[in-house]
This record gives C-alpha cells, structure tokens and sequence, in this order.
C-alpha cells in the first residue's frame, strides 16, 4: 500500500475462522484494497453479528451503510461495518434485500443499531424486522420518499415556503428556476446511444449504440432529405390584395368607433390607419395575458 | 434656538465606524448643561434607539452559526454596536439566519419569527439562507430563507467572515435610519 | 415513584407546631410524567437538536433526540458531483473542525487510487488536522463551560480559535471552509511564515491562554459539581454504543486511530492518550483538555520534521498542475481543463476509511463505480452515535445536567445530520 490511509494489518486466519464459525450463512469472503469483506445470508445476520462479536471480538458496530443497485433482483445491500478495538481490524458484512423483504435487526446484539438502521429505513425503506423504533429519521416529518435510492429525484418533489394566507408554512410541488446542470463526461466521442444534451435539435442519429459515428450520407439520400424537407412550400407571404391586409368594412367599422377615453384620444385614433388600429386593440386583448410573466411569488411580509 | 438641538439623521453620531464628531458632542453638552432637555424628532429618537440596540436573536442553523458566534467574541465583539446576542425571540430585535434553512426547521424558524415583536429585522447570512448555495438542489432545504420570512438583509459568503456580518449588521443599521417610521 | 407520582405536603416539619395534615386532600392532584421539548432553538442545543423530554419533577425519565433538522441531503449531493467538487460538503459537515471531515475523504479517495502522497503534504496534513483538533476544542470546551455557567474560558479561548481561522485562512485562504486537503496532498503549499508563526504560537499564546482559561474551570468547585458524576458510561457501554473520540477514551479505553491504525505521517508522531477513569462529563472534558496539549506536540513535531518537496502528487491523472505550469505547457493546460471538468475516474471498488477526527472516528464509505462521481459515499459521522445514547446517558438526571451532557458529547449537527 503506497497510499497513506489508516494502516490496517491483515488479520492472520481469519478467512478460516469465518469459514468455520460461520458455515453455510457465509457467501463470500473479498478480500480488496486491504479490507474484508464478507456476504453472509439475511435471514442468518443477526446470529452472524453475535458469533463475531463473541468469537472473533468485533466489539463495535461503526456504521450501517445502505447501497441502491437498480438493477439487481435484490436491490439494496445494507453494509455493516464492525471495528475490533482489540484485534484492532475492520470487517464489513454484506446482506442484500429489496424493498419488501425485512432484514433481521441487530439492535439486541449492539444498541447503536437503533438509530443506524432507522437511517437506512429512512434513506432506502429497507425494513428491519424486530427493530422496535423504525421511525424516520432524518427526512422532515411526514415526508415521502426514500432520498437516497437512486431513482429518488437530488431535487425531490416539494418545497416550502410561507403562504401569507395561510399563515403558515406550505408545501408546494417543486419548481426550479434553473435545472441542475449535470454535465456527461461519460458518453463517448462519438456513437452515444441517446442525444446529447445541446444536441436535441440535430435529432439525434437514430443509429444503434456503440456502432460508431454516423456514416456520412450519400449524395443520393441528402437530395431525397432536402426533397423532403421542401415538399410543401411554404404559403407566400404577401399583401398583394386589400383583402390581405385586413382592411375593409370590418375594419372601418372597428376604427370608427370612438375608444374609451372619448375626446382625447379622438384625433388620435382617427389617424391610425385600419392595420394598427387592429394592431392596437388585438394585442390589449391577447397579448398581455399570452405569455404572463410566472407570477412571482408571494414573498411574505412588509419589507 | 441652535442648530444642533435638532438630531437629524445626517449629524447623528451613530453612524457605526465613523469617528464620533467630538465638536457635535461639545454642542449637545452645551445644549443640555443650557437648558437641560434636547429637542429632537420622535421618529428620529426611534430611529436612533432601535440601531443603538439590535438586540439579535441566535439563529445558528450550521456553519455560519460558528462565525455569528465569532462576531461575538472579543476580537470583533459587535456588542460595540448595541448588538447583544439574545436566546429568545421575544426580548429581540433583529434575528441572524446563520446557515442552511432546511425542510424540517422551516416552520419552527417561522414560529420564532412570529414570536418576535415589532419592529423586526432579518439578516440572512451566508449563501444556504440567502438562496440554498452549496445545497440548493438538496430535496431537503429551502433555497433561501427569504421564502420563510422578509429578509432586511442578505449577508454574501460561505460562510460570510465575521467582518462581513458586521458590515452587515451596520448596514441593517443604516437601513433602519433611512427608512425608519414609527409603525413599521 | 415513577408509577403513580403525586403531589404532597414536603416536610412537614416546615410546619411544626401546625396541625398540617399530610393525608391526601381533595385539593391534591396526581400528576403523571410530563413531556417538554427543548429545541430546535435552544442556546444550549449546540445547533438545531431538539429533545423530547419526559420529565418526573426535574429528573429525565426519558429523552428522545430528534435529529434530521439539518439534513441537507450531502450524501444524495455527493453522488451528483465529481470527486473533487464533492469535497467542500466535507468541510460543511462539521464546520467546528472542516480539515478533520476531509481527511477522511481524501484518505479515501487515496486508497481507492492507490494513490502515493509526499512525504511534505503527510505533515502539512497531519500538521492542519491537529490545529484542526485544537481549533475544535477550543469551541467545545467553551461552550460546555459556557453552558454550565462559567463564561470568562470561553471568551478567551475563542481568541485562541481565532487565532486558528487565521492560520487556515493563510494557508488556504478561507477562514473556515479551507477545502486544503485534496485527493494527492494538498491544494498549495503554507508559507514559511505561517510555519514559523505556528510553530510560536504553540510555545507561547497557546498555552498561556489555554493554561489560563483552564485554571479557572478545572479545580473550580462549580464546575465540577456540574460534571463530576453525570451521565458515566462504563466501558461495556461505551462499545454497545459505538463511541469514538473522548467519549470512548473518556470511559477509561485507549482508542485513538491515529495510534493503532496510524495514517498519514501519525506513525512518526509521538504523543500520549489521555484516557479518562471514571466515564463522566468531567472525564471528556479533560480528555479534551490534554489533547489540545498533545495536538500541539504533534505540531511541532510536524514542524522539525517536515521535510521540503512537493506538496501533492505529481501524478497528473489525479492532481491539477499549477498554474504557472500551464503557462508553458500544452499539457498542463489538458490536464488542467480534463480535471476541473470532468475530472479524475476512481477505479471500481470500495472502501471504509475512518479518521480520528476531533470528536472520534468519522468514516467515509466510499463506493466507486469507476466513474468520475462516487456511486455511494456513506458519511459515517461520530455525533450520531453518541446522540443515540443521550437516552442511555440522561436518564435519572436532571434537567439541567442535559446542558453538561451535550457539551460533552461535542455535537455539531452539519455532521449528525449530513
């Protein structure tokens, strides 16, 4: 080991010591940057953290870990982490469950576990059966959800914020001014098998993942494409004739009548021409409330 | 009648940080071992009191919290200014949102808000109070306190240095002076 | 007592020579247990801890911690962020010792790369992660003496911390918040000035103010009244409960990770443990005490041995060149612009890397998938646990003494919480 992390010698015999005491609940033993880790059965984890808390002097129980794997059967692994402060070794114990299925708690062996599991209930809803306080208990009160699996949106669904007629505190659907930015270092240069961000209006290449770049096309298939594109020609915009322009009887009409504020504007209105007469009175019926500013929110408050 | 029986806001020696005008101090004297009373405005006696005592409620939510209390101890010491640290809302002024505003603390930060008498003021310090900073797409934090309560002032920084909450408390000082009514 | 707790006439011989009648009367009236909440705004919650409390009279019947009012998702966050823009939430987590969360982290990170850190930027580390330490105890021990009443230590040892933010701000340019430690070594190089100046202050202003701060609480008959005997943790106990730090050497156990499980230069250190006899408030606390000593020895240690070179890994996968470099070379200009946007990728793997952090083992799981964003890192805070046993530790005392228990317990909710 040439980093300098906390040096932790390999305990001598203990893959065989695991093996023996622990038989058939053992599923693996990994040994991997300097640290053991075992898999042991769920059903069997709560005889297994006694047999090594008596047998092989784990005496304390640092840390419960949840991890989310989507995509495994069993989704979600609960990693204990039990320090001997006498053998002076760490050794993590894997069990994996899913959303259903309760893991057998370990509170009678350590009373830490208490709140240990209470958090990975919280973070992932992986149950404990005979934990006697499985209340949530990070998240806020009555809150929804499992924050940390991983198909648990980073910006949740609510938020908060003072409603002045309320007067209280109220939870709202989310709502972002900006998104989170996550930038894809990932993808590859070139035959990303989704679109790109930035890259939504090329389309996308529609080609299969990993096949490469797009070929280029032939010259064939951009004469069709530009074909295809070009197929219905767009209506010509022109005011050739008076019925084009909107003028006529209707339109006089419109513009004879005298505007609300009476005399004043008189001489004015009589001016305008037909075209911004309409122009004028369409956009104070249409245009103002067509695209309203998001209305902000009420802020609270005299300031 | 002088000129300097009358406090208005601009001969006011309260301007924190401004070196006291030793002549304004020799008139007032004169004025008072004269006559014995002043004549000033209510509204700039009020004025004048309020920033004279900001008494200010600990609101240490997170890391800010570690530099409000550093605003308090004797290097900086803000009691300079009037400001004393108070633990509750009703004997304070001003309260100092120091730190992350999250979900779950929200309605008991307003409470205490409410629990404040008027005239009240805000200071949001830090990034995390003043928009979510460093956490603002957290699912659990309130991306800025002013969604919870009218902020006065916004304190920049992460956390903002103990300098920089006292600029910002003699700020909320001028703001009071400039804008100071007597009903609020 | 507990049972069916009521209401009657005390000491009836305040009484005497009255006919009192000490039978129940129609005026009495049973009360039960009654619960009260201290927090989440409380000057001695050291933060945003709120306590449901079941009470008898004064004394604690029960305690249940609520915790999670500074939950900030860091955890969820991290897994959204590249390694390095992952590591100022560390210094968010416990902002009383901001060095001490990164350590862990960059530990971590090493390990998982494998990755070799020289020999200079080991003592720089260790050097900041004992100044760290002080500029932690310095803000518990003041506010514990504070919340038991005495308020003279704590303006003068906050003038110590004070101190200490300068020093951090010399060197990283940040009072609090240095994010200095970087996966490799450490960001730049401290001036030789700030050495020679730590180096002084550890012989002269430390502890003279710390000496002087310290005798007015140690022997003082108050304080002791409010420490001695409160909230004893037997060393069975302090295992159940998963204790680190003081609190477990407090209870009479030599662990400290920095002795068994040496990391960075600490193998070359030499310093003592002070261990605690009896368990009590009192015992943390002075463990506290004798380690600001011990940190300083460490420091200056630090200081006579630290050898000159670089002060990060020259390994350009993983360490940014420095500026000047990128002025000249087309290379340190990819490098530079490959890291600060993407990255560096961490091979697949995972690691538990636990430090001694100045309130006890504070761990960092870090599951990588290879990629330049950790799949999961788990923060394994020490607050946590320890909180889990106020129950445990507050029960059949008084309410009063919670103050003195959670001053010893050296809470700070940016870590319990994340």
């Amino acid at each position: 080991m040439s980093s300098p992390a906390p040096l932790i010698a390999p305990r001598e015999g203990l893959a065989e010591a695991l093996k023996k005491l622990l038989g058939k609940d053992l599923l693996a033993h990994v040994q991997a940057v300097g640290e053991d880790s075992i898999t042991v059965r769920r059903d069997a984890v709560d005889g297994v953290m006694v047999t090594l808390r008596d047998a092989l002097e784990y005496q304390q129980l640092m840390e419960i870990a949840g991890v989310d794997y989507p995509d495994r059967p069993e989704r979600f692994e609960v990693v204990y982490h039990l320090l001997s402060v006498t053998r002076n070794h760490r050794l993590r114990v894997r069990v994996t469950t899913d959303e259903v299925t309760p893991v057998p708690t370990v509170v009678p062996v350590w009373p830490v576990a208490g709140w240990l599991e209470r958090e990975v209930f919280d973070m992932y809803g992986v149950l404990f059966s005979g934990n006697p306080d499985l209340r949530r208990i990070l998240t806020d009160y009555g809150f929804q959800g499992h924050p940390q699996r991983k198909d648990f949106p980073l910006t949740g669904y609510i938020e908060l914020r003072y409603s002045e007629e309320d007067k209280r505190v109220v939870y709202e659907p989310v709502r972002l001014a900006q998104d989170f930015r996550n930038f894809d270092f990932m993808s590859p240069w070139e035959g990303a098998d989704y679109i790109l961000p930035g890259d939504e209006k090329a389309g996308g290449t529609g080609e299969a993942p990993g096949k490469g770049a797009p070929t280029p096309m032939t010259a064939d298939q951009v004469k069709k494409a530009d074909e295809a594109k070009a197929a219905p020609p767009p209506t010509p915009k022109t005011t050739d004739k008076p019925a084009q322009t909107g003028a006529g009887s209707k339109a006089n009409d419109a513009a004879a009548k005298t505007s609300e504020d009476g005399a004043k504007a008189k001489p004015a209105s009589k001016a305008k021409t037909p075209a911004t007469a309409k122009a004028e009175k369409a956009p104070a019926k249409a245009k103002a409330p067509a695209k309203p500013r998001a209305p902000r929110k009420p802020k609270g408050g005299d300031a | 009648m002088s000129n300097t029986s009358i406090l208005t806001p601009g001969q006011m020696p309260v301007a924190p940080g401004t070196a006291p005008d030793q002549g304004f101090f020799d008139d007032l004297n004169a004025e008072v071992g004269d006559k014995g009373f002043l004549v000033t405005t209510t509204e700039d006696l009020f004025g004048w009191a309020r920033t004279g005592s900001l008494w200010w409620m600990t609101f240490g939510l997170a890391c800010c919290a570690v530099e409000m209390i550093h605003v308090n101890m004797p290097r900086y010491d803000m009691e300079r200014f009037g400001a004393a640290p108070r633990a509750s809302p009703r004997q304070s002024d001003v309260m100092i949102v120091a730190g992350t505003l999250c979900n779950k603390m929200a309605p008991a930060l307003r409470r205490v808000y409410d629990q404040m008498s008027n005239p009240k003021y805000v200071i949001s310090m830090g990034s995390c109070a003043n928009g979510g900073g460093y956490y603002h797409y957290s699912y659990s934090v309130v991306r800025g306190c002013d969604r919870i309560v009218p902020v006065d002032i916004y304190v920049p920084g992460c956390p903002p240095t103990a300098e920089a909450l006292l600029y910002g408390v003699m700020q909320l000082q001028r703001k009071i002076r400039r804008v100071g009514t007597i009903e609020r | 007592m507990t049972d069916s707790p009521t209401v009657r006439h005390h000491g009836s011989d305040m009484f005497e020579g009255y006919p009192v009648d000490t039978a129940d009367t129609a005026g009495d009236q049973a009360v039960t247990n009654y619960t009260i909440n201290f927090g989440p705004q409380h000057p001695a919650a050291h933060g945003v801890l709120r306590l449901v409390m079941e009470l008898d009279g004064e004394i604690i019947e029960r305690v249940d911690p609520h915790v999670g009012l500074l939950h900030r998702g860091t955890e969820k966050l991290i897994e959204y962020k590249t390694y390095l823009q992952a590591l100022p939430y560390f210094d968010r987590l416990d902002y009383c010792s901001p060095l001490g969360m990164e350590h862990s982290y960059v530990l971590a990170i090493e390990k998982l790369l494998d990755l070799e850190v020289p020999a200079r930027a080991q003592y720089l580390r260790t050097l900041f992660a004992e100044l760290t330490r002080i500029c932690n105890h310095m803000l518990n021990i003041g506010s514990h003496v504070m919340d038991v009443g005495a308020m003279t230590p704590n303006l003068w040892v906050f003038e110590l911390r004070e101190d200490c933010l300068n020093f951090f701000e010399r060197a990283s340019g940040a009072r609090m918040h240095s994010a200095w430690f970087r996966p490799g070594g450490v960001h730049q190089d401290a001036p030789e000035k700030l050495l020679v100046d730590i180096g002084e202050w550890c012989e002269t202003r430390l502890p003279k103010l710390f000496g002087d701060a310290m005798s007015l609480v140690i022997d003082n008959r108050i304080f002791k009244q409010r420490n001695v005997d409160i909230a004893t943790v037997s060393k069975e106990d302090a295992l159940a409960w998963g204790f680190s730090g003081p609190m477990i050497r407090g209870s009479g156990i030599p662990w400290d990770i920095r002795k068994s499980q040496p990391y960075d230069a600490y193998a070359q250190m030499e310093f003592d443990i002070p261990v605690g006899t009896k368990g009590d408030c009192y015992d943390r606390f002075m463990v506290r005490v004798q380690e600001v000593y011990q940190s300083a020895r460490i420091i200056k240690q630090c200081l006579r041995d630290m050898p000159s070179g670089p002060v990060a890994s020259l390994d350009r996968k993983v360490v940014p060149p420095k500026r000047a470099e990128m002025k000249s070379s087309m290379e340190s200009l990819i490098h530079h612009f490959k890291l600060y946007t993407e990255g560096f990728h961490v091979p697949a793997g995972e690691v538990y890397v636990a430090t001694e952090s100045p309130k006890g083992e504070f761990g960092v799981y870090l599951v990588s998938d290879g990629s330049n964003k950790p799949y999961r890192c788990k923060i394994r805070p020490t607050a946590f646990s320890h909180l889990q046993a106020m129950d445990m530790m507050a029960k059949g005392h008084m309410l009063a003494d919670t103050t003195a228990i959670i001053g010893a317990i050296d809470v700070v909710f940016g870590e319990c919480d994340r």
